[in-house]
């Protein structure tokens, strides 16, 4: 049927138009003050490119096939030995499958809702051009991303939008806390970057020498359907190589998404605008991990002590994350930390063999948790604080975002039959299959499932103190009022996503969008069971926020209560920023200051030395350099007398000597 | 014999500098003639490169090669010997960029212009003549032909401490030199080589025993080894930097450490190739040291120049590396890297230049906060920053994506320690945009004007070469591999 797959080749074109308005806008700047600063075009431009991305998505509903679109970028020569006796090739393409259609879905659709309610938003900034060249930037990279076809690609486009977040953050560059935020977010993720390149190396040796005759590198090291399996069975003799490569990617992917221990990153980016926070901290860019994972897993194959660690990060960063957004006093921290926990999910389900369920999970959370930031967002916008603290009432002045942020919250938490609930459910359960036979996952489990009523816990705590109440505690505090309608428009279609996003793959067509096992969930009688519980969780979590902090109430822990150095401890993000700031800047930098102390006595002491011992270098130095032309004219000519005495006697010489 | 393209940049560039001296103010229009002819002349020679195959012998040929006896002794001809190939035109185009790029940045030199413009010339045109020449002794002058000007650049036109830089530079460098000539004449009598000609020497060099060869090799090391410069042989550089004058920088660090980049490669891994393959070890220790003592030292500096100054340091240790493990792909890598090395580090320096006459400082702890002031600057500095930290997108990515492919290739897990002093240098980049460009405003003078016309389009060329040539790499390396390096494993 000639149909929708037409379309595929011309996939390049999602990110090609976010580039095209990058430059535009880029180069526009301040001229483009008639066009919100260049907002309109963006908006434009992602617009169109929405629209693709979403005829691309349900092109793959209806046509689920592989296509591949490339070019050779780079050929590499032959090296002789090692890898790549025959040398090879560096592709860059397109792959339109049904996870990309997926991901194009989400990227796409937050990426366009979220420059629509940036014109509300960020009307008052100044910078705008800045701000909208840098967010196509990072649309047409994320695009670039999620299309890549190979995992050379990805990691190109990997840095691409890691330095797009790294100007994000940093936009209001004014501010020190910023530009200290962005710089850790770039050299954190730097360090798992550095190994994701390792695994890159390491997974082209695994295809060079294992490949099939012919090599796989021929293909130029394509994601190819199935090859998964395939790569198993072939490195059946040599896995600790695949081990490591796996490892590494894992590295890699901890990075990006924040997972324990380069968790730290995630929160302190929070610095940048918060339009800037959902989308690329919350729904989109720190979801590549995850996606990283998912498409290794698939194409590439991991080990089965891949899949544990994998499990072990996730399932402890999960828990581990959650803790700490229980005591934050601000409100975007909270949701960050939340982000790192539900991360935690889709990592746990990669590495315990559901791929596809972890991105069931990371398709409900895009929607749900960028609606929670744009939420508190709004509320930012209306009250210029984001301390929990201050707040309160706003249910009376802000109808509408409370009543979406409720929705987030609801969904976040897992409640039936919100989104949240099916894809988080969907990992629970996918995990409690895997403990018969690997009985390792059990702790991890039963971290997933206690994180459960601390979500439900430590997001109303959020709603409560923010919406419930009477006034805000605060009395300086602005009056609040309800966002404008650009504003609006964009966080009530997040809310009905938010909402109904989690049924989705019970519509077989979008189904096809998540192969694999257990999409959509089956539902046995264990499973209700499960659910039944994790709901119970979430709802008990959520019954102890409203008794701590509903109605206006604040809780006040008691200044000698034994829970007092614990609090302290979550606050304090269990001392790991403070440890890598005095590791990573204060002891390298010392170190830094060690070798330029060297450098400069010892080093350069013993050159000076040997002038010395020439007999004083700047004393002749003084001497030659008279500044007389004619001087250093002689210089030159009695050089040429030296060469030319070398060449007509002293060469003669050596030759007569040691010649034939 | 019909004059080829390389005699006719050779007269151009020799005819452009003698005008340039006698053409009193005007020399700057002069200057910039000249090298748009010359730019003409290099896009001319890249578009038209033809790479021959090499003869039944398996001697290499050169594209635009021309040959004629110069000096006749009893016992040696030197020849008037040039030649392309896709490891030295890569550097040609490097030089008429370099070379355009410092004329438009110092078009408003005012202290004895003609001199300026003709000594920037003189650099350029011994850089050619070193890049295009494949006679030992021919090689040699041109060699020592581009430390004058370099050394008169800084002595004149440079900071306080200009001349004690200066010497430094010139007793260096030369007793370096001194010792690359030496070990190329010995080459070429225990080769019993006709001719002091690339072509005669080639199949006779490699045919020395192992240990000749070594020895030769590690005197050549040496002499190219400090123009790169290796650590602990470097010491001349960050001092012969913080003193030159911004265009003597710029030639300094994009010109003159790819001499001995170049001539590693050209006379040390074409000539002696079990030599680098014993010596190997060796190199591999002198490269990882000089990749993590560069970045670390410029962790350390509060400088911006000084810093960027060690930051050549570091990727001219990757290039090392990327020699070091003699393949095609290494050399591929190295070539590519150098070039991006030059367009990079020659952005990098320019904006060192303009925020010290901006600001009236360089030190990244005092002046902070300059993009609100300086917005063009600013962008510039950072775009300088990510291409040299290897960002995807701009030159320098594809060339360390291979030269670490290389050395993962040859090392395995070695190549840690390169990727260690990835991290770091996005450490050092990232804190001294932190600390310039990031943060309330402190220290600025009132007046600070932002990049006056001919400094932003100098950096403008250079940052669309920059774009170019790290989204289509192709462009370079299918020249770079149409060479000898095809005789490589």
């Amino acid at each position: 049927m000639v149909g929708w797959s037409v379309l595929f080749p011309y996939a390049y074109l999602v990110p090609l138009l976010m580039v095209g308005s990058f430059v535009v806008v880029g180069l526009g700047g301040t001229r483009l003050r008639r066009f919100a600063g260049g907002g309109w075009i963006a908006v434009a431009a992602a617009g169109a490119s929405m629209v693709l991305g979403v005829l691309l998505g349900v092109a793959e509903m209806l046509d689920p096939t592989y296509t591949d679109t490339h070019v050779v970028w780079l050929s590499l020569p032959a090296t002789g030995t090692g890898t790549f006796p025959n040398g090879f090739e560096l592709v860059m393409g397109t792959l339109v499958d049904p996870l990309s259609g997926l991901m194009l879905l989400v990227v796409t659709i937050v990426g366009f809702l979220v420059l629509v309610y940036s014109l509300g938003y960020m009307a008052h900034e100044k910078g705008l051009p800045r701000y909208f060249a840098e967010l196509s930037l990072f649309l047409a990279a994320m695009n670039g991303l999620v299309l890549a076809d190979n995992l050379f690609e990805f990691f190109v486009f990997w840095e691409l939008v890691g330095v797009c977040s790294y100007f994000l953050i940093g936009f209001f560059y004014e501010k020190p806390s910023a530009a200290s935020a962005a710089k850790e977010a770039f050299l954190v993720t730097r360090v798992g970057d550095v190994m994701f390149l390792l695994g890159v190396f390491l997974y082209f040796y695994v295809y060079a020498t294992s490949g099939p005759a012919g090599g796989w590198a021929a293909h130029g090291f394509l994601f190819v359907q199935g090859s998964s399996p395939f790569l198993a069975g072939v490195m059946g003799g040599s896995t600790p190589l695949l081990t490591v490569a796996g490892l590494m990617i894992l590295g890699g992917a901890a990075g990006k998404s924040a997972q324990f221990p380069l968790h730290v990153w995630l929160p302190d980016a929070m610095e940048g605008p918060t339009t800037v926070s959902a989308l690329i901290h919350a729904a989109t860019m720190v979801a590549a991990g995850v996606y990283l994972l998912a498409v290794t897993s698939l194409f590439l194959g991991f080990t089965a002590t891949d899949d544990l660690a994998i499990v072990a990060i996730g399932g402890f960063t999960t828990f581990f994350a959650a803790t700490m957004a229980l005591v934050q006093p601000d409100i975007k921290r909270v949701i960050a930390y939340s982000t790192i926990s539900q991360l935690g999910y889709m990592v746990l389900a990669v590495g315990a063999g559901f791929a596809m369920v972890g991105m069931y999970h990371l398709f409900t959370h895009a929607f749900f948790k960028a609606l929670l930031f744009l939420a508190a967002g709004a509320v930012i916008h209306a009250v210029g604080t984001q301390d929990l603290f201050k707040m309160g009432g706003l249910r009376r002045t802000m109808r509408i975002t409370s009543g979406v942020f409720l929705v987030g919250a609801l969904s976040l938490s897992g409640i039936f039959p919100f989104a949240g609930f099916w894809s988080k459910d969907d990992v629970l359960s996918s995990l409690f299959g895997e403990l018969g036979s690997h009985p390792l996952y059990w702790p991890f489990y039963l971290l997933a499932l206690a994180t459960v009523f601390l979500t439900g816990y430590y997001i109303f705590r959020v709603w409560f103190l923010t919406f419930s109440g009477e006034n805000p505690r605060d009395r300086s505090l602005p009056a609040a009022h309800e966002a404008p309608g650009v504003m609006l428009v964009p966080m009530i279609v997040l809310a009905i996503f938010a909402t109904v996003g989690g049924l989705f793959p019970f519509v077989p067509a979008f189904a096809h969008l998540l192969p694999g096992a257990g999409i959509p969930p089956s539902y046995t009688a264990t499973d209700l069971a499960l659910s039944a519980l994790s709901v119970g969780l979430a709802a008990g979590g959520i019954l102890t926020a409203w008794a701590f902090w509903g109605n206006g109430r604040v809780f006040e822990l008691p200044a000698g209560s034994a829970a007092q150095p614990v609090r302290r401890l979550l606050l304090k993000r269990y001392y790991f920023k403070a440890g890598y700031d005095a590791l990573g800047l204060t002891g390298v930098y010392t170190f830094a200051r060690l070798c330029d102390f060297v450098d400069r006595y010892i080093i350069d002491g013993v050159v000076h030395g040997l002038e010395r011992s020439f007999g004083g270098l700047s004393e002749r130095g003084r001497r030659i350099q008279s500044g007389v032309v004619l001087d250093y004219a002689s210089y030159v000519v009695a050089g040429v007398v030296v060469l030319l005495l070398f060449l007509l006697v002293v060469g003669p010489y050596l030759v007569a000597t040691w010649g034939s | 014999m019909a004059v080829g393209i390389i005699s006719v940049v050779l007269l151009t560039l020799v005819g452009g500098t003698l005008l340039t001296f006698a053409a009193g103010r005007w020399a700057r229009y002069v200057a910039l003639g000249t090298s748009l002819v010359f730019l003409f002349e290099a896009a001319y020679m890249l578009s038209a490169f033809v790479w021959p195959l090499p003869n039944g012998a398996g001697v290499p040929l050169y594209a635009f090669s021309e040959t004629a006896p110069w000096v006749h002794l009893s016992w040696l001809t030197i020849n008037y010997s040039v030649g392309v190939d896709g490891i030295s035109l890569p550097f040609v185009l490097l030089t008429a960029i370099l070379q355009i790029v410092t004329v438009v940045y110092t078009f408003e030199e005012d202290r004895h212009p003609a001199a300026w413009f003709g000594l920037v010339l003189l650099t350029c045109l011994g850089s050619f003549g070193v890049f295009v020449s494949l006679d030992i002794l021919q090689f040699f002058l041109f060699w020592e032909a581009v430390l004058i000007p370099m050394f008169f650049i800084i002595g004149y036109w440079g900071g306080v401490r200009r001349r004690y830089a200066a010497l430094k530079f010139l007793l260096y460098t030369h007793v370096a030199s001194v010792v690359m000539l030496v070990s190329l004449f010995a080459v070429a009598f225990y080769s019993h080589a006709a001719s002091f000609d690339f072509s005669d020497l080639y199949g006779p060099a490699q045919g020395l025993a192992t240990t000749t060869q070594v020895v030769l090799f590690l005197g050549l090391f040496f002499g190219f080894g400090v123009k790169f410069p290796v650590v602990p042989f470097h010491t001349w550089l960050p001092d012969a930097h913080v003193e030159a004058p911004t265009g003597g920088s710029v030639l300094l660090a994009g010109l003159l450490l790819k001499l001995g980049g170049y001539g590693l490669i050209r006379w040390g891994l074409e000539l002696l190739p079990s030599g680098l393959e014993h010596a190997a070890p060796l190199l591999y220790a002198v490269a990882f040291a000089s990749i993590l003592w560069g970045a670390f030292m410029s962790l350390a500096q509060r400088d911006l120049k000084k810093l960027v100054a060690y930051s050549s340091i570091n990727h001219m240790g990757i290039v090392l590396l990327a020699i070091a493990v003699y393949s095609s792909l290494g050399v591929m890598a190295a070539v590519l890297l150098m070039f991006a090395h030059g367009i990079v580090s020659a952005l990098l320096f320019m904006v060192s230049g303009s925020v010290h006459d901006s600001f009236g400082s360089r030190d990244i702890v005092s002046v902070n906060g300059i993009t609100a002031r300086t917005p063009v600057l600013a962008t510039m500095i950072m775009i300088g920053a990510l291409a040299s930290l290897g960002l995807p997108a701009l030159v320098s990515f594809p060339a360390e994506f291979s030269a670490f492919l290389a050395t993962w290739d040859r090392l395995g897990y070695f190549v840690l320690l390169p990727l260690l002093g990835l991290v770091i240098t996005a450490a050092f980049y990232l804190w001294m945009m932190q600390r310039l460009l990031f943060g309330p405003a402190r220290n600025l003078p009132e007046r600070a004007h932002d990049l006056p016309a001919h400094e932003a389009i100098a950096m403008g060329l250079l940052v669309a070469l920059i774009v170019l040539y790290g989204i289509l790499p192709s462009l370079l390396t299918n020249i770079i591999v149409a060479s000898p390096i095809h005789l490589l494993p």
